[in-house]
């Protein structure tokens, strides 16, 4: 592992080295990294993987797009990544490797494993914990939050159900509610 | 400056300098160019063009990276600014990162600035109010300030003059304490509002809920047209800059039209360093220039120089602009200039709900925002024991509200159906502080920017008066929020540092007395007849109302004096 890690830092100084702000090849991938670069948070493939079926449990693909084609755990990494304090990161990326040992021991089955009931009343068990600072809770609000954030305003949403408008061009205070 | 030959200093006179592009010097320049002045223009910012220069004026929500949030390292490196409630990642490239323009706080105090053409004409959220006398008149009855060297009379044909071209909505309420101008059609009330207004109507003698009056085109005239700007379409977006030039900024408006005459020059990357003054002459003749893309020092010269770089950056060039004759800042002969600072206090808010009307909900944006509340205290006559008053904001909404407890299907089918709360009101205070000399700006001699320019120290706080009119806020509204029926009264002091709500003012300010005051009614400086002020460093109280159409008002009067006395060989 820990010379993974070493390597991997290699590889990335090499790159730098080699041409300033360069961008991954797609194959980097391969060796299990996040599929976007990340200033702050260090996440394998196998964690994004798991981000994207926890979103996707939490907004299924449906006769609507769910989370995962609308690429919501990417959005999820890119706003804990940029916007959250580096506390709550820490929480974050602690919880999300915490994530599968907390659903084993509640499920009997690992998340990947689970039915989609069984991963419901996981998840449901997760927003009752009360202790705030739990990282699996942590890392479950803020992805739960997020994933809603992202949806409500991605743009399928907001061209097909709630649309948005960028030209309104009335305003009625006493619109018929 | 080696090879000066009299040809470049021929390019480089001008008749009248204006310093600063924003809303107040836009109108000089207007005013000026015009008449067929040869005008130049100096701006220490970037270029700025309308609609040209609006790169998220067309973006839907979800194109914005971080969905309108600025990345938290962005904040912790602008502390300021980021406490703006404007500051968004839609609209940050109009604002001033804290790092680099520092100033000096010898106490706290969060200067919000817009360095680019237009200044912060493009920022600005639109509110329009006139002076009244009571205003003008205040400080000679209450003795907080020197006497105003002008009457509302004097200045109302300029608010006319400038709400005509500006493009002003607002209602006819024909109240005395907020004089009526030459209005375009109000964005009306919605129905909680109204239902608010009724009640002070009913309940509460001189109080009036009133249509905010707003620069907005809410039918344009045909001079609006002739301008390239058309209706507004109540996008509510207006920050970014707006390509149907729906609200007014110096870019949509002023600028084109000075643009248009031929006679301007506008020189952006242009920092003012300081005021040229000709102690053989007796006046200034121009002003040092540095170039902030050559780092070049270049004099300008004019037989009048019209100062608008904005309250306090114009207290800072005046202070820096030393001579023989001035040693403490040009006309500085009383040593005042600088003190007096004074501001807006917004820093209290109070939110309600309330249950009836559930059968209306809105549709589309207001872009004025909701309603107004006129100054209501102390106004016909003394009556508490703090000086001066408040205006307020007041508006209402219905909230959605999602179910987001859900996980699944079930989660997905609620977030699309929200539910429709009860109306949300809120108000904010919009207070009058009182102008002190011991609330001051005035230069750090020992830093300077990256131009070479000292940096300037502001020395502004709170006082008791402040905290008894907030008081006071809380208590008035809670009375009118009940008398209305509103339920679950929320008051909030905000805990804001001092200039957060961006009215800054003073410094500079108008008098009759050269002993007492820096300006004289036409806003000339006393000691140096051929330089104007005419932003809001000439405030010798602060009023309750927004502050930036009487900047307008003063600097299309004041630019038509100044025309007058050139003609006249004056000045
Ligand atoms: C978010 C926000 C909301 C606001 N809401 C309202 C409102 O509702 N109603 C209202 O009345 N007012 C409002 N204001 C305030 C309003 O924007 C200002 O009062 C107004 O813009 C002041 O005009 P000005 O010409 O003095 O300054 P500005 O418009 O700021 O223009 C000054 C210009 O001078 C330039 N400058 C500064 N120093 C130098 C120098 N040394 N050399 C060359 N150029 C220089 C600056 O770069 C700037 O472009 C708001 C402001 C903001 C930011
Ligand atoms: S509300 Fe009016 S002025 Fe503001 S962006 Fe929309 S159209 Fe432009």
């Amino acid at each position: 592992m820990d010379k993974l890690i070493k390597r991997r830092a290699a590889i990335r100084n090499l790159l730098i080295i080699a041409g300033g702000a360069m961008v991954l090849p797609a194959c980097y991938r391969n060796s299990g990294k996040a599929s976007i670069a990340l200033q702050n948070l260090t996440i394998s493939e196998d964690e994004e993987n798991l981000l994207a079926e926890l979103t996707e449990t939490l907004i299924p693909e449906t006769t609507t797009p769910g989370a995962k084609s609308l690429k919501l755990h990417l959005f999820v990494l890119k706003m804990v990544d940029d916007c959250y304090t580096a506390d709550n990161q820490k929480l974050f990326v602690e919880g999300l490797k915490g994530f599968n040992d907390h659903f084993s021991k509640q499920a009997g089955t690992s998340f990947a494993d689970a039915s989609p009931e069984k991963r419901q009343e996981v998840l449901k068990s997760i927003q009752d914990i009360k202790q705030k600072d739990d990282p699996v809770k942590k890392f479950y609000d803020i992805t739960k939050s997020k994933t809603i954030q992202g949806y409500l305003s991605s743009k399928y949403v907001m061209t097909n159900i709630v649309k948005y408008e960028l030209v309104p061009g009335r305003y009625n205070g006493y619109f018929p509610a | 400056m080696a090879n000066l030959t009299i040809d470049s200093v021929k390019e480089r006179t001008f008749d009248v300098i204006v310093i600063g592009s924003g809303a107040s010097g836009g109108w000089a320049a207007k005013e000026f160019t015009e008449k067929g002045l040869k005008t130049l223009v100096l701006e220490r910012g970037r270029p700025v063009e309308h609609v040209k220069d609006y790169p998220t004026t067309n973006m839907f929500p979800y194109e914005f990276e971080h969905r309108n949030e600025i990345p938290r390292k962005e904040q912790e490196e602008n502390p300021i600014v980021n406490r703006c409630y404007a500051y968004h990642e839609d609209t940050r490239h109009f604002f001033v990162k804290d790092a680099e323009h520092p100033y000096v706080q010898e106490k706290p105090f969060d200067w919000i600035r817009g360095y680019q053409v237009g200044g912060k004409s493009l920022l600005w959220a639109r509110q329009t109010q006139r002076w009244s006398d009571f205003d003008f008149e205040g400080p000679a009855r209450d003795e907080f300030a020197v006497d105003w060297p002008i009457r509302y009379k004097d200045i109302a044909p300029w608010y006319s003059y400038v709400e005509r071209f500006a493009g002003i909505s607002g209602n006819k309420d024909g109240l005395a304490e907020l004089p009526d101008g030459e209005f375009l059609p109000a964005f009306p009330l919605n129905a909680a509002e109204d239902h608010f207004k009724n009640a002070l109507k009913a309940k509460f003698p001189n109080r009036y809920l009133i249509s905010a009056r707003c620069a907005h085109l809410s039918k344009p005239n045909q001079i609006h047209f002739d301008q390239g700007r058309v209706q507004c379409q109540n996008r509510v977006l207006c920050q970014r800059g707006c390509p149907f030039g729906g609200y007014f900024s110096s870019n949509a408006s002023t600028l084109p039209w000075a643009q248009k005459t031929g006679n301007l020059t506008l020189r952006p990357f242009s920092v003012v360093h300081s005021i040229i003054y000709d102690e053989g002459k007796g006046k200034a003749t121009g002003v040092k220039v540095i170039d902030t893309n050559t780092k070049e020092e270049i004099d300008f010269f004019a037989r009048v120089v019209f100062v608008n770089a904005s309250a306090l950056n114009t207290n800072l060039i005046l202070l820096n602009s030393t001579s023989n004759r001035f040693p403490q800042g040009l006309g500085n002969d009383n040593g005042l200039m600088g003190k007096y600072v004074a501001f807006h206090n917004y820093s209290a808010t109070i939110s309600a709900e309330y249950n009836g009307l559930l059968e209306y909900k809105t549709d589309g944006r207001n872009p004025a925002g909701g309603g107004y509340i006129p100054r209501f205290r102390n106004v016909f006559k003394q009556e508490t024991d703090f000086l001066r008053g408040y205006a307020a904001a007041f508006s209402a909404r219905r909230a959605e509200s999602r179910n987001s407890k859900g996980v699944g299907e079930e989660l997905k089918n609620s977030l699309v159906k929200p539910e429709l709360g009860p109306w949300q009101v809120g108000s904010h205070m919009m207070g009058e502080t009182i102008p002190k000399e011991n609330n001051y700006v005035r230069l750090d001699k020992s830093q300077k920017d990256a131009w070479g320019v000292p940096l300037i120290s502001v020395k502004v706080e709170y006082d008791e008066n402040d905290r008894q009119i907030r008081k006071d806020y809380y208590e008035q509204m809670r009375e009118m929020f009940e008398a209305a029926g509103f339920t679950n009264i929320k008051t909030r002091d905000t805990d804001r540092n001092p200039g957060l709500d961006i009215h800054e003012m003073g410094g500079v300010r108008m008098g009759h007395d050269p002993k007492t005051s820096l300006l004289n009614g036409w806003h000339q400086l006393h000691a140096c007849k051929n330089v104007f002020v005419t932003d809001g460093a000439c405030m010798t109280s602060t009023g309750t109302q927004n502050p930036t159409l009487t900047y307008m008002a003063f600097t299309a009067r004041a630019a038509d004096y100044a025309m007058n006395e050139m003609k006249k060989q004056n000045l």
